[in-house]
């Protein structure tokens, strides 16, 4: 068993969970400090959900020991398992599960009513807590006159009105529209930094991901493909699927040839009898001699005018103008490069165009 | 030398840990709820199939294990009729129940039929009212002398003999036919209302006229659901007990469950013949619900296209008061006209077919339902105490096993959940007599024998997933997470049971609550093979009445059988919506 040394306030080690005989979590270890904000990000399926479920107690895990704090939660191995009831966690859902039965104050009550406190200090909990997420007008509403961003306000509210040791998000802005969901990514972001409570947060939306989290963990097929702050999981995708996952990017198979300094090195690509060979960074653990896949995000692919540093020839084949930025096609053998470029000065379609990358955000990632 | 010390009570701890893991609320309750059910359904059909294999020897005095009980149902003198009477009747009402019961919906789900709105809850009421009963009032309006349909026409209008006679296969037909024709119904008339009107307008717009329309397009798009409901009227019919024990048995058409009846309680008792008739009966049905559960009941969401709420019916011109009238006649034929003959009968001292103003008299009431005047007849004020206890506590035990089952099936993942599934559908292919059948040789020596818990028991298993899918449908329709956010606010299993699924359900729980009681307070078939002297139900007290006293005493207990339910099905319409039937 892997032995738990970190410091992290979370920590989850060698998760294990079958549905059947398919793996949906297939070993997976993360420790996180007290305070932080991580986003378990991936397409559906791919154990991201499954995993906060595990936390939350709302499933029994196959392998592997979930702690937080002091406490072990779950670890099949010693015959422990807590009830999600004696966890102490803040949850909210994806259909924010609203009690149709109660007004937004009584939902909100809830948790500090299991806890037995007395109802003068409930009253001003949850007074204080529908303050903060701004619902004071609709305390004594019924929760099925909400709209839903509010239920997802009353939702939140009820997860951290006993101020829990963990708060944790099941895709809670996808049944949101789009307005709806840009704002309320800055108000749960606002209001966790507010609580300050440790936080897990599921989704397949990469631009929340990027937007909200301290840290991201991208996943798929049960597995960690990748972990980082947005930042670097955007800048340094470490393989083919993350690249591509997280934004857009140019992906083309090669081989690096070079390896000059660690993490530097020369990356040859062949299409169309054209052989071309790029300085680029490169992802630890790619040799010089092996198979690795090109990534270069749009915006770091320049077009440029003839002698202007351009290391290929390609040809326009479409040049959409979408305001502040012109999003082109280059043809260049069997191959099409996504090429962002100002407005002011971009190819036009059929044009011959020359492109030029910088070492630094050219990418050798693992395929 | 620690280490081996120590790894045992290691090893020991780990293994209690786990079995403490495993012993919270949710899954204690759950396992024992999943034992009892198993027991309560399994136990009783596992004896009937064994004791049909036991042969009865001449004397009575032994028995040796053989086929001997199989053999004897073909070459017997009664029992092959009674098989073959039971088909023509389960066939004839079906055809007729099935006629009524589209021709109904149909005209108030997407026709201008006038006052359709109002005319519904009353096609529905024989569904709740008991055919034995039924059976009673049509015997009294058309028995060939003492009918009281017979008599008017003699007098009124001077026709010489009878214009007709109940009592025979046809009077068991026409009765069982009426009685389950809502069944159809409501098969049928929550798709009809569902449709989408441009089906049908998209057919007259190449020409077809409203006949054809309704011929080629309208019905067949609804033909799972009128299966459905033809299906579940055959088996009904081929279980029923009281309508051809009333109108046919006495008359020389005997059936399944009349001689199912017998061979339990009557002169010539065999229990083990009896089991070996029961099996007949549940093989039949099991296959049939079994067909009408696997391959036409999911068929019929896939002619509904979803929206549709256009209120666009048929506008049938001045057919629409024929429809009218066709829908009055029913309610008149089914409902109206049974009642009035019942409250005329049991006001006379004897009946003779004719209304004798001067005679009226509510001695009959007395005797039946005042049990501390001397002249009361115990058998029959027996019942109106009894019934109330079983319904009342059957309805309630059976509620919370549903609401039980129910959750295991739709919130739990584990173990015995598929077992669970299957169990509360087995009931329903089983008729009350057949179940009854295995109930009585399983516990006849056990001390629960002779108490109204055998016929609780009894009652609960036939009827409990009546109350089980009320409250699946609801529970389908409600988010899971809704009781996962209560776990996450650090409640317990049984407190969020309480407090969250609960109060969510209670529409479901109401309904299926006030439904088994209107199901417990009229039944017969599982009463009759279960009941001691002591232990007579309402539909007991009828059946003694009917057998051993007078027709007007009969008819007393009959109306106080029927007021009673009448008051039941207006707090189920007042509080429970018209979905909840449709289980």
């Amino acid at each position: 068993m892997a032995v738990d040394t970190s410091g992290a306030y979370l920590q989850v080690d060698n998760l294990v969970k079958y549905f059947g005989d398919d793996k949906a979590v297939d070993g997976i270890s993360f420790g996180i400090p007290k305070g932080a904000f991580l986003t378990l990000l991936g397409p559906s399926g791919c154990g991201k959900t499954t995993t906060l479920m595990s936390i939350a107690g709302l499933h029994t895990i196959d392998g592997g020991r979930i702690r937080v704090g002091e406490t072990i939660f779950t670890s099949p191995k010693e015959g422990l398992f807590l009830p999600p009831e004696k966890r102490d966690i803040g949850m909210v859902f994806q259909s924010y599960a609203i009690w149709p039965h109660m007004t937004v104050a009584q939902n909100v009550a809830y948790p500090l009513e299991i806890r037995n406190w007395d109802q003068s200090d409930i009253d001003d909990r949850v007074a204080e807590v529908l303050e903060l997420v701004g619902l004071t007008d609709w305390a004594d509403s019924l929760a099925t006159n909400l709209s839903g961003g509010q239920q997802q306000r009353a939702s939140l509210a009820r997860a951290i009105v006993s101020k829990p040791s963990l708060l944790l998000f099941d895709e809670p802005l996808s049944n949101l529209d789009l307005k709806l969901r840009e704002q309320m990514r800055v108000e749960l972001k606002r209001i966790q930094n507010e609580v300050g409570i440790t936080s897990i947060y599921v989704t397949h939306d990469q631009s929340e991901a990027l937007v909200m989290s301290d840290e991201i963990i991208v996943m798929s097929k049960g597995k960690i493909e990748q972990r980082g702050g947005p930042v670097e999981i955007y800048s340094k995708p470490v393989n083919e699927y993350v690249s591509n996952f997280i934004g857009i990017a140019n992906l083309m198979k090669g081989k690096v040839v070079e390896v000059s300094e660690p993490g530097i090195g020369k990356f040859e690509v062949t299409q169309d009898g054209q052989t071309v060979q790029l300085p680029c960074r490169l992802t630890a653990g790619i040799a010089a001699g092996e198979d690795a896949v090109l990534s270069v995000r749009p915006e770091n692919v320049h077009a440029v005018p003839e002698g202007g540093g351009g290391v290929l020839t390609g040809e326009c084949i479409h040049a959409i103008f979408l305001g502040s930025y012109v999003d082109c096609r280059v043809k260049w053998g069997d191959f099409e490069w996504k090429v962002i470029s100002h407005p002011r000065n971009h190819p036009r379609t059929g044009e011959k165009v020359h492109l030029r990358f910088d070492a630094e955000h050219t990418l050798a990632v693992q395929p | 030398m620690t280490t081996e010390t120590l790894s045992p009570t290691r090893e020991r701890s780990r293994t209690s840990n786990r079995l403490r893991a495993m012993m919270t609320q949710e899954n204690l309750i759950t396992f024992v709820v999943a034992i009892i059910v198993a027991g309560a359904v399994i136990v009783p059909l596992a004896v009937l199939f064994v004791s049909s294999f036991k042969v009865l020897d001449p004397l009575g005095w032994d028995t040796a294990w053989g086929f001997g009980n199989y053999v004897e149902m073909f070459t017997d003198r009664i029992i092959p009729k009674a098989f073959i009477n039971t088909l023509i009747i389960s066939s004839g009402s079906t055809v007729l129940a099935t006629f009524l019961g589209v021709s109904l919906a149909w005209i108030n789900a997407r026709t201008n039929c006038p006052g359709r709105d109002y005319l519904e809850p009353y096609n529905l009421i024989p569904f709740f009212l008991s055919p034995f009963v039924g059976a009673i009032a049509w015997h009294n309006l058309g028995e060939p002398q003492t009918g009281l349909l017979n008599n008017l026409a003699r007098d009124v209008l001077g026709i010489e003999g009878a214009i007709m006679n109940i009592d025979n296969i046809w009077g068991v037909i026409w009765v069982t036919g009426i009685f389950f024709a809502p069944l159809v119904y409501l098969f049928v008339v929550g798709s009809l209302r569902r449709m989408d009107p441009s089906l049908e307008d998209s057919a007259r717009t190449t020409g077809a006229g409203l006949v054809r329309t309704t011929m080629t397009v309208t019905l067949p798009l609804v033909m799972p659901g009128i299966l459905s409901g033809a299906i579940i009227v055959f088996v009904t019919s081929a279980g029923e007990f009281g309508v051809p024990f009333k109108l046919s048995a006495p008359y020389g058409w005997e059936t399944l469950t009349t001689q199912i009846f017998s061979k339990a309680v009557g002169d010539d008792a065999n229990h083990y013949l009896g089991a070996a008739m029961s099996m007949a009966l549940g093989i039949i049905t099991v296959f049939l619900i079994w067909v009408q559960q696997r391959y036409i009941a999911p068929r019929s969401f896939t002619t509904v296209t979803g929206k549709g709420f256009r209120p666009n019916v048929l506008d049938l011109g001045p057919w629409k008061w024929v429809a009218f009238g066709y829908n009055l006649t029913f309610i008149a034929v089914a409902v109206v006209l049974p009642i009035v003959c019942l409250i005329i009968v049991s006001l006379h001292p004897v009946w003779t077919g004719k209304i004798v103003w001067a005679d009226l008299t509510t001695i009959n009431y007395v005797k039946t339902l005042f049990w501390w005047r001397p002249e009361a007849i115990s058998a029959a004020t027996n019942g109106i105490g009894n019934s109330l206890i079983l319904a009342f506590g059957g309805a309630s035990i059976a509620m919370v096993m549903a609401l039980v089952i129910s959750y295991m099936i739709h919130r739990t993942k584990g173990f015995g959940v598929r077992m669970l599934d299957f169990l509360s559908v087995v009931p329903i292919g089983f008729p009350g007599i057949v179940l009854a059948m295995g109930v009585l040789v399983t516990y006849i020596q056990t001390p629960i024998y002779a108490t109204l818990w055998i016929l609780m028991l009894a009652y609960i298993t036939r009827f409990f997933p009546y109350g089980q899918r009320n409250i699946s449908s609801i529970m389908l329709a409600i988010s899971e997470e809704l009781d996962q956010s209560s776990r996450m606010a650090g409640a317990s299993w049984f407190t969020t049971l309480w407090r969250i699924t609960i109060p969510l359900l209670k529409p479901g729980l109401f309904a299926g609550w006030i439904l088994l009681f209107i199901i417990f307070l009229r039944e017969l078939s599982i009463s009759i093979i279960l009941f001691t002297t002591g232990t007579e139900t309402l539909s007991v007290g009828v059946y003694y009445l009917t057998n051993f006293e007078n027709e007007p005493l009969t008819a007393a207990l009959s109306m106080a059988q029927t007021v009673l339910l009448l008051i039941a099905i207006y707090a189920f319409r007042r509080f429970a919506g018209r979905e909840a039937l449709t289980a």
